[in-house]
């Protein structure tokens, strides 16, 4: 059984979704409202991951001149392309920059997951229970795994993957992606080309005193004190 | 610079134990006084020229340079060594307490990754009880300690600008560089407290905005740019090792051995102290060291446990008053951010500065307080953030793919941070005292805490949190905080690096252990010149004033032994 992208886009835009003025304290205060199921159903999530075998990190006094990675990685060469795959889905390539994927911060995930410290672990029992569930509900939809599936059949599992209310069967193939998803955009734009993407200009040494906002940019910041109805502070007058 | 541990070969007239912002600057006030010092330090030696990496970027880290516990403040921090934990040197806590507490275990200490935040303590701040009848009051007020003020801002380097505010002193002509100016965020910040009547000022902030010229140790100004925690090649932040220890060491009077854990304090004869006993880290042996006067500068913890492993079993060295690990604080501290539709996708420019913070909101409110208006004592302060990079996962929406990407775009540089720093009034639920059975790896007793904040802190807090919400609102910002009881978004004990008071001041030796001086009422050549001294914990960052009060105990120490009084 396949559902199209458009029934699930219709699904979706029939669920409760929240913009990001609701998110933050409003939504963390209240008791998380449930959404609707997706059209299909939902795999259960995976009840256990295999171990990772012991490691060390790279202690209280690594060379800080020299930084290595001590430990191996140990996502599986099926696991490292699903992984590729979605770099390249949910920061695609476009005209200011490649896609996450393409960029190889696939093999930041897996350094990440791969890491002996207590946060990088509990991210790892999220993202490959999150990929083998992945796999398996791509499976169910679609007979294959998802690295098989279509475009559209896999960009209607990632708006599955990103609803703003999940339903209970979904709330931890929501949370996984949620975890995938950050850990792509500060693996991407910590990179040259993602803080290029983002136009940030620093980490130049500059002589002299701090030169300060451009005239641009203080041009727009007038405008919008002007929009918000503010004077102009008195530390930045002439 | 420093050599191993080996047994001293030559008469020293002052042990200085621990070379921070305390040690370095008696290190440095003693020596240039003629007098004879040796410190001991129970980190490793530490060279910022050789060791510090200003420049990669995060991505030539593992993790993206992403704290760990073992570097927990970023791959690039310069903490060595050091941290939350340190390999076989526990300490405890008694039931219920939650208390983090930060060893760094260097040569140079905290101040190679501090906060550099510097305001100078006011009238109300060395006088609290007088105040609002809590705590107790210090032996010396502000007009003490101000001429010190004014010679450990120029000696260090600060910049910052007027304040002319009630409790927040302003320095004399001539203390000051001048400060960097404010970025966009800083400057909106601005506009909308002060609308909102809560006032900002320039940061006063430990990092030279112009050159420091020096023959041992030349400073220069910062070039606006990479993050100052993580240490400071050309010297512009101030740290220990790239000015004040090098120019002591120049005087030809001072030798440093680092590893070299202090266990106790050892007595002689006459109530007086002997000297020091320390361990080498490094191979386990115990050393003695005799001087005419030791110097307690290891910090508010090492320099209380230290003392409480001296003299008579169980009540410790220095404790007829019994107030020995008493009266402990650390700074209350909350996070505030907020995404401001006005700001996303506004025009680029360099906001590097000078690393942290150009501008901060001091308190505001000390004459609502005086009419009984507020439902905590004393005060806090914001800390302020916001700049062009990354912004925090909080700020972005739950989608993927090109919306993904232009919403990274959009909220780069559109969210801004409002971070509390408040005082916290000692209780006699908190407190710091030797375990009764747990020793670290070299035999040596180590410390329990116990924590606890009071309601003053709690309402203290909400407080806050109501007015850094204010601001973000007049934004028409989106708070990104979570909206939980201010109990649960208060920092840990310990958490904000500020513990002081477990060995405080006073004028009566019943109730303080030791006088304004840092000397001990029970030994008179047992001088304390850390955080421990503190007889109370504002709000404002700490370090200028152990500083400040180092170099006024460092000249009495002097003049001391000069006059023979410690023969």
């Amino acid at each position: 059984m396949t559902f199209t992208r458009r029934t699930t886009l219709q699904w979706l835009a029939t669920a409760t979704a929240l913009s990001l003025a609701n998110r933050g304290a409003a939504a963390a205060a209240a008791p998380q409202a449930t959404g609707a199921p997706p059209p299909f159903k939902v795999v259960d999530w995976p009840a256990s991951i295999a171990p990772m075998p012991a490691t060390k990190g790279y202690g209280r006094d690594p060379d800080l001149t020299a930084p290595k990675v001590p430990w191996p990685l140990t996502l599986t060469k099926p696991q490292r392309a699903t992984v590729d795959m979605l770099g390249d889905m949910i920061l695609p390539a476009d005209a200011a920059s490649p896609g996450a994927g393409t960029l190889g911060v696939g093999a930041f995930i897996d350094e990440w997951i791969s890491a002996p410290y207590p946060q990088q672990q509990a991210d790892r029992a999220k993202v490959i229970a999150g990929l083998t569930w992945l796999d398996a509900q791509s499976r169910v939809l679609h007979g294959d795994a998802f690295t098989a599936a279509t475009a559209a059949q896999r960009a209607t599992l990632l708006d599955v993957l990103t609803v703003e209310v999940p339903s209970p069967a979904m709330a931890q193939p929501v949370a996984f992606m949620d975890r995938l998803r950050n850990l792509f955009v500060l693996g991407f734009y910590s990179l040259p080309e993602g803080k290029a993407d983002m136009g940030y200009i620093g980490d130049q040494p500059t002589e002299g005193p701090y030169p300060g906002p451009t005239p641009e940019a203080q041009a727009h910041f007038a405008t919008l004190l002007a929009s918000l109805k503010l004077s102009m502070p008195s530390s930045s007058r002439a | 610079m420093a050599r191993s541990p080996k047994v001293a070969e030559s008469a020293v007239d002052v042990v200085i134990v621990g070379s921070g912002a305390a040690g370095g600057m008696a290190a440095y006030t003693l020596t240039k006084a003629g007098v004879r010092c040796l410190i001991l330090e129970a980190g490793r030696d530490y060279d910022p020229q050789a060791e510090v990496n200003m420049f990669a970027p995060e991505s030539d880290a593992p993790l993206r340079g992403t704290g760990t516990p073992d570097k927990p403040f970023g791959y690039f921090d310069a903490t060595v060594d050091g941290g939350w934990q340190v390999e076989g040197e526990p300490y405890t806590m008694t039931e219920g307490s939650d208390f983090r507490w930060w060893r760094p275990r260097m040569l140079g200490g905290r101040t190679n990754h501090w906060g550099r935040h510097v305001p100078r303590f006011g009238a109300y701040d060395f006088k609290p009880f007088s105040r609002d009848g809590l705590g107790v009051d210090w032996p010396i007020g502000y007009d003490d300690v101000a001429p010190f003020y004014d010679r450990v801002e120029r000696m260090i380097g600060v910049n910052g600008g007027p304040i002319g505010l009630e409790n927040h002193p302003d320095s004399p002509a001539g203390c000051l560089m001048p400060p960097p100016k404010p970025r966009v965020p800083e400057m909106l910040i601005t506009a909308a407290a002060e609308s909102l009547g809560i006032p900002v000022r320039a940061a006063h902030t430990a990092v030279l905005t112009r050159d420091m010229p020096d023959k041992v140790a030349p400073r220069s100004a910062c070039f606006n740019a990479t993050p100052c925690t993580r240490g400071c090649t050309i010297g512009a932040m101030f740290q220990t090792t790239t000015s004040l220890l090098p120019m002591a060491k120049a005087t030809g009077k001072l030798r440093v051995v680092t590893d070299a854990m202090v266990s106790r304090v050892v007595m002689g004869a006459r109530g007086r102290a002997a000297g020091v006993e320390y361990v080498d880290r490094k191979t386990g042996q115990r050393h003695q060291v005799t001087a005419r006067a030791v110097v307690l500068a290891a910090g508010t913890g090492e320099t209380t446990r230290l003392l409480l492993n001296s003299g008579e079993q169980g009540r410790g060295l220095a404790n007829s008053s019994g107030e020995l690990g008493r009266n402990l604080t650390d700074s209350t501290g909350a996070s505030f951010s907020a995404f401001i539709p006005g700001l996303a996708g506004r025009p680029r420019y360099n906001e590097d500065g000078i690393g942290g913070q150009h501008i901060y909101i001091p308190f505001w409110l000390y004459e609502q307080q005086k009419r009984g208006e507020l439902d905590f004592a004393r005060g806090y302060h914001f800390e302020i953030g916001g700049r062009f990079g990354l912004p925090s996962s909080a700020a972005l929406p739950r989608v993927w793919g090109k919306d993904l990407k232009q919403a990274v775009r959009n909220a780069s540089g559109a969210t801004i941070g409002l971070t509390l720093r408040g005082e916290m009034i000692p209780n006699k639920d908190t407190f710091c005292e030797i375990d009764p059975t747990v020793k670290d790896r070299f035999g040596i007793p180590v410390l329990r805490f116990a924590f606890r904040w009071s309601k003053h802190e709690v309402n203290q807090v909400a407080h806050g949190r109501r007015a850094a919400h204010s601001v973000f609102k007049r934004l028409n910002g989106t708070i990104l905080d979570p909206d939980l009881p201010p109990e649960q978004i208060m920092t840990a004990g310990g958490e904000i690096i500020h513990e002081l008071g477990t060995a405080r001041m006073g004028a009566d030796p019943k109730s303080s252990v030791v006088d304004s001086y840092g000397q001990t009422w029970d030994v008179d050549n047992v001088v304390l010149m850390d955080g421990a001294t503190f007889a109370s914990g504002p709000h404002k960052n700490p370090t200028l004033t152990i500083l400040a009060l180092a170099l006024r105990a460092s000249e009495r120490l002097a003049t001391r032994l000069s006059s023979g009084a410690l023969a």
